[in-house]
């Protein structure tokens, strides 16, 4: 579960986040999100409508959504990590490819109310997905009228056919891997599947998957068998189960020799990478409104100019002249120009107000701490209750960038979250913000050991480099000796999840895959999970993650969830830090069709731009 | 040409209280001090100094390669009837390399290296005169063989630094004399060449000089070298000249106790091996403070021998010894000649 | 002369063998497992290693390089599994899993945009400096020569992308003189190459004017002192002719070497120049290639530049014997 690609080095690298895991987290910060399979199909018949009628009051947007022009997104990176469906795994890649070129079979709401669009709505499937057999078996059914850009039809075989790629794991690398995870296809001995993929399968090899995953006569429903009961498996299709047409199939370079075969509203006309790279995006003349109710395009063309500096596309986006009024910006602002366009991260300065905002990022920030070497509880009590946080979050960038946490469960999950009472009551008293030296050397003493001389790592980058000071220092205050182990950042999380090379505390981080924590708890402290950097591995609590992760009824689900956050939290597996945030910017030229007065919002699902809801005014 | 014929005909050079002064941070600089003297056609005058005495600056002042806006210059440079310090800048550019041409120390340096000799032998001729390159190579080529270069045809193609030292020094007295100058400013150029080769260059420089009928002025810091090329010689200390006279007089009957510094210095065939050589103690003065009198005061062992401190106080002013020989010493005439020739005898090494 | 050459060829031959051997085995060393790159957050085991022996990462070393040589005079395949297996003909310098391209063909892309953004940047440097430092060391100690030393002093405390970003935000952003730099091929849009280039151009130029205009004064200077400058002025020779073909000529040839090590140097890539304006050039590809842990395009470029450096020392040796006749190459 979860997807984290070769962008770990590229933003590590920017010192702003290291927590650069993809994912979709949903859910406002306070309130909880309904059940998923209770939300009902928005399904506006015509978006300028439905847009309008969201926004009746906004001044900016008086005239409503329109169509037509060019929105520009300008990012730093040289390319789209991955073009392929089953291979793209950056939360704001995804939000972006699922809003113009790829549909799939459910997708969430586009609204800037977090509730709202953590709720799924049908895209290619009629309805939200009909669950069997106890949750092991989910049945979809396709629209009429939907078709690829050649104007072939989209059917349930092209939807298997390119579910079954995910399994070629030596060619479609990088991407979400539910599909191997949750389809009853049989597993060897060292827990890969038997079925490996279309490319080289034997005729029993794609036996197996066809079992798995069958259609109906008329190709147009399809069927997934499960290995086990997953309540929550329409969240899952959105991952890694859009269609492909196996003609057009190139396996490594499907998407990037040849333009993908586009389903959404739009296609790729042209793809260049690196700096001064372009991805043009031109109107599909063959989706058509009727066949898809979910999305409202309203531009004619998108740009994605690749490999601009940070610090010039900042000052591009804040003069907003020329072409850049309609641009948006891949990522955050860069915190040196924050108090440009901010009062506080609440407030605009006026002359922005609707064009930026900060929120919520998809990513929980924490400290993990590995429980193999540290293994007294009381030590990782004291180490936690010594940390300066307010520190940690000062030379991080202040409020900007997130909100002292608590766990490893943000707000924006909704339901599942909680608060763990970690810094008031947990450890016995309250902990103040910058770190209690003097109860930290208590629990050292209550812990019978002397306190050990650690090692930390991060990766090498200024402002981490800042970071570690202050972690050093803090600890050091209660009487620990800390080492610094930086590591080049293109190299981080393959070294720290290496048991050889890890250290015994590092920083990591974590976005979850739908909003559901069972996209958090089991992959952060399960052995089984995948990132599992405290190499956790409690058979109590392990037994009771399957449990949660079995539980159908959603808030008891919930309350699980909730309650294995504290538990961990308890036994300091992690130190949260930062529930993060983002700080994000468009053209003066822009405005959504749903946000307040047509302002622009964080997209909850992947805390990223709200490419389906903008248009040019 | 009505006018009585003058008994004597005028110098070709004649230098008439030439100061030259650089200002520069730290003072002003005095490096040539109210210097006149004149040489005669045909002749050779030696001036003969320390490193320091501003006899390279003399040198350079008469060839106008002083820089005006960094130098302060006042007096008279008198050639062939032409003044040449008043003269403009383009006009002293003309006499440059053609009425009068200087040879320098150290021949490798001086000579660019980047180019053929024979090219810059013949930039020489285009510099002043209207020359076919055909003509001007042969011309090249003729003086390269008078100054002595063996297979100059060969050797006119060379790189300076294809030469040997003793080639380089000929190969720039051929481009000195290309254009037949009335003046030769010869700079120490032996200072940088073997012994041997010394003697071939000053014999070559007197054969071209009858020759080509050049006056020359030989700069050099060995008295040595003076005798066998120098009809008059001038000695400089301190930017003044402190003695003058024809060669066998300063020889034989110097006056001055510097002059008498520098004789004793020179190793000589017909002095005694066994006596050493005595070099003058202390350094040349500062040119940016001079001694307010007698600029060679403090080193002359002579000085409590002049009444009253005079030498501490007083200028001394260049006087006639005799009709061809001037002095600048506070000493009694008779007085220095006594210590002169009391020193002579010793370094003959006939003691006492 | 040609026997020279050709030694020094083979000379380079060798050392860039050796270089990427260099190459292979610090990549080699560094932490990190290059596999454990490729796939997601939630990598099972098997994948991992499925990957290793996708990019060949489980064979030795040696037999890693081994393969690169063999790629390099003979041709590979790569993801052979693939529907369409990746064909990458000799000379193959490898294939970018990250990029999905081959390393050839992207340094092939890379490098127009760079040899453009060096060669007009050094022609700007070189033209303005040389003219500056002159006119400084005639002008010695007076006011135009302070003046050029002090444009030298600042030019240099001054870094490069904080004079790119005062380019951009005022002749782009804030008065829109030029358009936003867009690279084009000067064969296909001269206009727009040149509005696309003048600004990086400037940027790229100004450290090195600034060196090199103190580096022209200084050298103008000392060759002004010269006993052979005093030769050419006791000459006769017009005050021009010293300054050219006497002063300058033989102060301005040590330039050579340095200014082209400079421009070899430029030619691997300008990292900063091509990050503020976004030119697709070799300096950016290389960054990127090491953030990405990209080893095959580390090495490739690694390769490609220190060829361009190799190479253009040669050049410049045979240049600076050619202009300097002291100078003898056997």
């Amino acid at each position: 579960m979860g997807g984290l690609t070769t962008r770990w080095s590229r933003i590590a690298s920017l010192g702003a986040v290291v927590a650069l895991v993809a994912g979709a987290c949903g859910g406002s910060s306070a309130t909880s999100a309904p059940p998923a399979s209770t939300a009902p199909s928005t399904g506006a018949s015509t978006a300028p409508s439905a847009a309008a009628s969201t926004a009746p009051s906004a001044s900016a947007a008086a005239s409503g959504p329109k169509s037509g022009g060019t929105v520009y997104l300008l990012t730093q990176a040289q390319q789209f990590d991955q073009v392929d469906p089953q291979r793209a795994y950056t939360g704001e890649d995804m939000a972006f490819f699922q809003a113009t070129i790829y549909r799939s079979l459910e997708a969430y709401t586009i609204s800037p109310d977090n509730t709202k669009a953590s709720q799924l709505t049908p895209d290619l499937a009629t309805d939200l997905g009909t669950p069997s057999n106890g949750a092991k078996t989910w049945t979809f059914t396709l629209r009429d009228g939907v078709t690829f850009q050649d104007g072939s039809p989209i059917t349930c075989a092209d939807v298997k056919y390119g579910t079954s790629r995910t399994f070629a794991t030596d060619v479609i690398s990088g991407g979400p891997t539910y599909a191997i995870q949750y389809l009853d296809i049989p597993s060897n001995k060292d827990g890969s599947s038997q079925y490996p993929g279309p490319y080289k399968a034997t005729a029993a090899q794609q036996a197996l998957f066809d079992k798995a995953v069958t259609c109906s006569a008329d190709n147009k429903t399809i069927t997934f068998n499960l290995n086990q009961p997953v309540a929550d498996f329409n969240y899952t299709v959105t991952l890694g189960f859009s269609p492909v047409p196996k003609a057009a199939d190139t396996g490594e370079s499907y998407g990037v020799a040849k333009p993908p075969v586009a389903s959404g509203p739009y296609e790729v006309q042209s793809y260049q990478t690196g700096n001064g790279g372009k991805m043009i995006l031109v109107r599909n003349p063959n989706w058509s409104q009727a066949s898809d109710p979910y999305r409202h395009p309203y531009p004619d063309q998108w740009e994605v100019d690749f490999g601009l500096d940070p610090q010039v596309m900042d000052q591009r986006m804040i003069q907003s002249t020329g072409n850049d009024q309609t641009a948006l910006m891949y990522g955050g602002i860069m915190p040196q120009d924050l108090a440009t366009v901010f009062v506080d991260p609440n407030t605009a300065q006026p002359q922005y107000a609707g064009r930026v905002v900060n929120g919520y990022d998809p990513y929980a920030r924490y400290i993990w701490i590995n429980v193999q070497k540290i293994t007294n509880q009381k030590i990782r009590e004291a180490m936690a209750v010594a940390l300066d946080r307010a520190s940690y979050r000062k030379i991080a960038g202040g409020e900007f960038v997130g909100d002292l946490a608590d766990g490893v469960i943000k707000p924006n999950l909704g339901m599942d979250y909680a608060p763990t009472n970690m810094w008031t009551t947990m450890f016995g008293q309250a902990i103040p913000d910058g770190g209690d030296p003097a109860f930290a050397k208590q629990l050292i003493s209550q812990s019978g050991a002397a306190a050990p001389t650690l090692t930390f790592n991060y990766a090498d980058t200024p402002t981490y480099g800042k970071i570690a000071a202050a972690v050093q220092a803090s600890l050091q205050a209660a009487g620990f000796t800390v080492n610094l182990a930086p590591i080049p950042p293109g190299n981080y999380y393959s070294t720290v999840f290496d048991p050889k090379k890890a250290g015994d505390f590092g920083i990591g981080g974590w976005g979850a895959d739908w909003p559901n924590a069972s996209t958090v708890i089991p992959p952060l402290f399960t052995v089984k999970g995948g990132w599992d950097l405290s190499q956790a591995n409690d058979p109590t609590f392990n037994t009771a993650v399957a449990a949660a992760n079995a539980e159908t009824d959603r808030p008891t689900q919930a309350k699980d969830w909730q309650a294995l956050n504290t538990e961990a939290m308890q036994k300091v597996w992690a130190i949260p830090t930062l529930f993060g945030k983002a700080s994000l910017i468009m053209g003066s030229g822009l405005a959504t069709g749903t946000g307040a007065n047509g302002g622009l919002y964080i997209w909850g699902p992947y805390g990223s731009n709200p490419y389906g809801d903008v248009y040019v005014k | 040409m009505t006018s009585p014929a003058r008994a004597v005909e005028p110098p070709l050079l004649s230098v008439k209280n030439l100061s030259v002064a650089f200002p520069t941070e730290d003072g002003l600089v005095q490096a040539v001090d109210d210097v006149s003297f004149s040489v005669e056609k045909g002749k050779t005058l030696a001036i003969v100094g320390e490193s320091g005495s501003g006899k390279s600056v003399t040198a350079q002042a008469i060839m106008g390669l002083i820089d005006r806006k960094a130098a302060r210059m006042t007096g008279e440079i008198w050639l062939d009837g032409q003044e040449l310090i008043g003269l403009p800048a383009d006009e002293m550019q003309a006499l440059r390399g053609s009425q009068v041409a200087m040879i320098f120390q150290d021949p490798m340096s001086s000579l660019h290296p980047f180019y053929r000799v024979g090219a810059q032998i013949t930039e020489a001729i285009f510099a002043h005169r209207s020359v076919g390159a055909k003509a001007a190579r042969a011309e090249a080529l003729e003086m390269l063989q008078r100054v002595g270069i063996p297979a100059a045809e060969r050797r006119i193609d060379d790189y300076p630094h294809q030469l040997s030292g003793g080639m380089r020094q000929r190969v720039m007295i051929a481009m000195a004399l290309i254009n037949k100058p009335a003046l030769l400013i010869a700079d120490e150029p032996t200072t940088a060449l073997d012994v041997t080769v010394q003697a071939q260059i000053l014999g070559l420089i007197g054969s071209l000089q009858s020759e080509f009928q050049i006056t020359v002025i030989m700069i050099t810091h060995d008295l040595g070298i003076v005798a066998d090329v120098a009809d008059d010689v001038a000695v400089m200390y301190g930017g003044r000249i402190v003695e003058v006279a024809p060669t066998s007089v300063l020889y034989h009957q110097p006056e001055m106790p510097y002059t008498l510094g520098l004789l004793s210095s020179v190793p000589r065939m017909d002095r005694d091996v066994s006596m050493r050589l005595e070099p003058i103690p202390g350094n040349p003065p500062s040119p940016i403070r001079l001694p307010p009198g007698c600029v060679f005061a403090p080193r002359c062992k002579y000085v409590d021998r002049v009444p009253g401190g005079a030498c501490a106080s007083a200028r001394p002013e260049l006087l006639h010894a005799a009709p061809d020989h001037l002095v600048r010493c506070h000493l009694p005439s008779e007085e220095r000649q006594q210590i002169a020739q009391d020193l002579l005898r010793v370094l003959a090494g006939g003691a006492a | 002369m040609v026997a020279y050459t050709i030694r020094r060829l083979l000379l380079m031959v060798a050392l860039l063998f050796a270089l990427t051997a260099a190459v292979f085995f610090l990549f080699n060393m560094l932490p990190g497992d290059p596999a454990r790159l490729t796939c997601g957050k939630a990598c099972s085991p098997s994948v991992i290693e499925a990957n290793r022996h996708r990019l060949g990462y489980d064979q030795p070393i040696l037999t890693q390089y081994g393969q690169f040589l063999g790629g390099i005079f003979f041709g590979r395949t790569f993801s052979s599994d693939s529907p369409q297996p990746i064909v990458c003909n000799a000379p193959c310098l490898g294939y970018s899993y990250s990029r999905h391209q081959q390393v050839l063909t992207m340094i092939l892309n890379a490098a127009p945009v760079t040899f453009w953004l060096a060669v007009g940047a050094f022609v700007v440097w070189i033209s303005i400096s040389i003219l500056l430092g002159i006119f400084a060391a005639l002008n010695h100690g007076r006011w135009p020569d302070r003046l050029v030393m002090g444009i030298s002093l600042v030019g240099y405390s001054l870094p490069s992308f904080f004079i790119g970003l005062l380019l951009i935000f005022f002749v782009i952003l804030k008065f829109n003189w030029l358009p936003f730099p867009a690279y084009v091929s000067p064969f296909v849009n001269p206009v727009g190459f040149l509005k696309t280039m003048i600004l990086p151009w400037i940027v790229l130029a100004f450290l090195n004017t600034a060196f090199y205009m103190r580096l022209t004064r200084n050298q103008v200077l000392e060759t002004f002192h010269e006993d052979y400058v005093r030769t050419a002025r006791a000459k006769g020779l017009p005050e021009r002719t010293i300054v050219v073909k006497h002063a300058l000529r033989a102060g301005l040839t040590p330039l050579v070497t340095a200014a082209g090590m400079d421009l070899a140097a430029l030619l691997g890539g300008a990292v900063i120049t091509e990050s503020i304006f976004s030119l697709p050039g070799l300096g950016s590809l290389a960054v990127n290639s090491v953030l990405q842990s990209d080893l095959p395009l580390i090495t490739g470029i690694t390769l490609f530049s220190s060829t361009l450096i190799i190479f253009a020392n040669l050049v410049v040796d045979l240049l600076y014997a050619f202009l300097d006749p002291r100078v003898t190459i056997a």
